[in-house]
Parts: structure tokens; C-alpha cells; sequence
């Protein structure tokens, strides 16, 4: 089973220990390097927080569900800041490529919702396979040149 | 154009291209920083830190290839003057002008190979010529092949394919 990064955003977010809703999911932060998703964005009420991938017991059909309230944190660091402040969402983001060439911007990320894995970005109308992704920052989306059009 | 790292944040502003005309190639890069109104920036990049130059944007590793000029290379930190080429003459190696420099055409991808010239063409309008590798040059006047007359272009697409085909050119290096 695959999920998409616009499929979840707005989200439920749920304890599991009290049953009580903590918010919406508002957009996913993804670690590039490992190709992983690597925060939740949480939007409650007019704040933001961030939630790490790690303290996500299941990330279901139709609600997200944490341990309690104690996972959602405040922003530590500027990285986690700029995740809060909406800098590093991914759907919208330009891309791109290590040549130094526009591709477009980022239309949906398909990931695995039970080991966070990211399985493609989409590109306007194409898919970028998880492993072209090499950075993800607050300017751009930066994946590998793809292969021009080549015999087999 | 930005400078953007492969993490995907854009870290500088091109201000200047430093160029080396005699090696053919862009040896660095002075900058700007990035936004409104913002002023210059110390640190320059040499073409061994640039990753790639695309149509978008300049990539780099990270923000330690930025290094400051006093670490740079001698011809980077105080580039001699002459260096500018655009307004030079283009004479081909029979005496002929065939232009005025206008701008130099960087191949994207790479990390600064020149391969030829926007001119002011001495017939009128605006011309592309393919570069060889290597050429002389004064400071006031570049002197190219007399073959180079044969492959002016008229546009950048054209250019492309004359680079590859002047190059193959015998006598041509």
C-alpha cells in the first residue's frame, strides 16, 4: 500500500491513549538523504508542531495515530523551524535537477505509510524515482538530471 | 541566476563570471547574497567547487565550497585586468574581423567550459561562434582560425552542434 503526500494532508491526528483529536495533519517533511519522511507538520488551532516519523505508532487510512500529546513537540531547531513555518513543504516546490536545470515543481511524493520510505516524487507530469532525490531544502527540490531518452 | 546547494537551499547570487580566456573555460564565480537590495558577498567559488552550471542555476555541494578570496587561487582572489573579453575584436588568424565580443556561452552541465561567443557581428545583426579550446588573446583582440568564419550562427541552438563539428575540424584543437 502506497499514500500520497496530498491524500493525507488534512489528516487527523489522534492520541491513542486518550482518543482525542491533536490536529490535522498540514504537510510532511521528507529527509532526502535517507529518503525517508522525517516530520509531520501538525497544524492545532493556529500553531504549528512537529511530530518526528519515529513516535508515529500508525498512520492509517483515516487518522494518524500518536502515542499521546507528549509527541507533538515545539520547534528545537531552525530546520525544525522552517518545517513549521511551511519553508520545507515539498508539494509546489520547484525542482531542480544536480545539472542546474528547472524541471518543474512538485505535484506529489508517494511514500510507504508503514516504514515512512518515500517511493517517488511526482514532477509535473512525471514520476522521479526516490532514489534520483538528492536534497530537499527551502529553495528547491534537487533530484538527479534524468537520463535522456536512450534505446532500452 | 541563484546558487543553490544539492540540500536544496539557494545560498548566493551570481555577481560576476571570472573567466579565463586563454584556458577557454570559467575559472570562478563572484557573488551576491540572495533577496532584495542585498549587497555582495565575500567568499567566491572556484570552478573546482562548482558541481554543475545549468540553465537555472549554479549547483554546488554545499555552503563550504563558498570560500573567501584569500584562499582562492591567485587568479580568482585578484583576477588581472583584461580579463573582460566582451567588447574585443575577433580577428581570424588571415585578418579578417568577423565581430565584437558580446557575451560568452557557457555549455550547461559543465562546470564552466566556454565553448564559443555571442558577437556583434562586423556584417550587422547578432552572431554565435564556436570557440576552439585553446586561442590568443591581447586584451583588446582575440584571433580565432579562419574555419571559424564558416560556423557563425545565428542562434544558440545552432551553436550546439558547431561546437562539436568545428572542434572535429582538422587542424582545429
Amino acid at each position: 500500500m502506497s499514500e500520497r503526500f496530498t491524500a493525507a494532508s488534512g489528516r487527523t491526528v489522534v492520541s491513542r491513549t486518550s482518543a482525542e483529536e491533536l490536529g490535522t495533519l498540514a504537510h510532511i517533511v521528507v529527509d532526502a538523504k535517507r529518503r525517508q519522511v522525517a516530520w509531520l507538520v501538525v497544524g492545532k488551532g493556529r500553531k504549528a508542531v512537529v511530530v518526528p516519523w519515529d513516535e508515529v505508532s500508525a498512520f492509517g487510512p483515516d487518522a494518524i495515530m500518536i502515542a499521546d500529546e507528549s509527541a507533538l513537540k515545539a520547534p528545537r531547531d531552525d530546520r525544525e523551524q522552517a518545517a513549521a513555518d511551511g519553508k520545507l513543504e515539498l508539494i509546489g516546490k520547484r525542482v531542480l535537477s544536480d545539472l542546474g536545470n528547472d524541471l518543474g515543481k512538485v505535484t506529489d511524493v508517494v511514500f510507504d505509510p508503514d516504514s515512512g520510505a518515500i517511493e517517488s516524487v511526482a514532477v509535473d507530469q512525471r514520476e522521479a524515482p526516490a532514489d534520483s532525490l538528492l536534497g530537499a531544502g527551502s529553495f528547491a527540490v534537487i533530484v538527479l538530471e534524468p537520463a535522456q531518452a536512450s534505446a532500452g | 541566476m541563484p546558487v543553490v546547494t544539492l540540500g536544496g537551499e539557494d545560498v548566493a547570487e551570481i555577481r560576476d563570471v571570472i573567466y579565463s580566456p586563454e584556458a577557454g573555460r570559467v575559472v570562478g564565480l563572484s557573488l551576491n547574497k540572495r533577496g532584495f537590495l542585498a549587497g555582495r558577498r565575500r567568499e567566491v567559488l572556484t570552478a573546482e567547487t562548482i558541481h554543475a552550471i545549468g540553465r537555472d542555476a549554479v549547483m554546488i555541494a554545499d555552503e563550504t565550497s563558498l570560500i573567501l578570496p584569500e584562499n582562492s587561487p591567485p587568479d580568482l582572489g585578484a583576477p588581472p585586468s583584461g580579463r573582460d573579453v566582451t567588447g574585443n575584436q575577433v580577428l581570424t588568424e588571415g585578418g579578417a574581423s568577423i565581430g565584437q565580443v558580446k557575451d560568452i556561452v557557457v555549455l550547461t552541465g559543465s562546470n564552466g567550459e566556454v565553448v564559443g561567443y555571442e558577437i556583434d557581428r562586423a556584417a550587422g545583426g547578432t552572431g554565435y561562434i564556436p570557440l576552439p579550446k585553446q586561442l590568443a588573446v591581447s586584451g583588446s583582440a582575440l584571433v580565432v582560425p579562419d574555419a571559424t568564419k564558416e560556423f557563425i550562427e545565428d542562434d544558440l541552438v545552432g551553436l550546439g552542434a558547431a561546437v562539436d563539428k568545428f572542434r572535429s575540424e582538422p587542424g582545429i584543437q
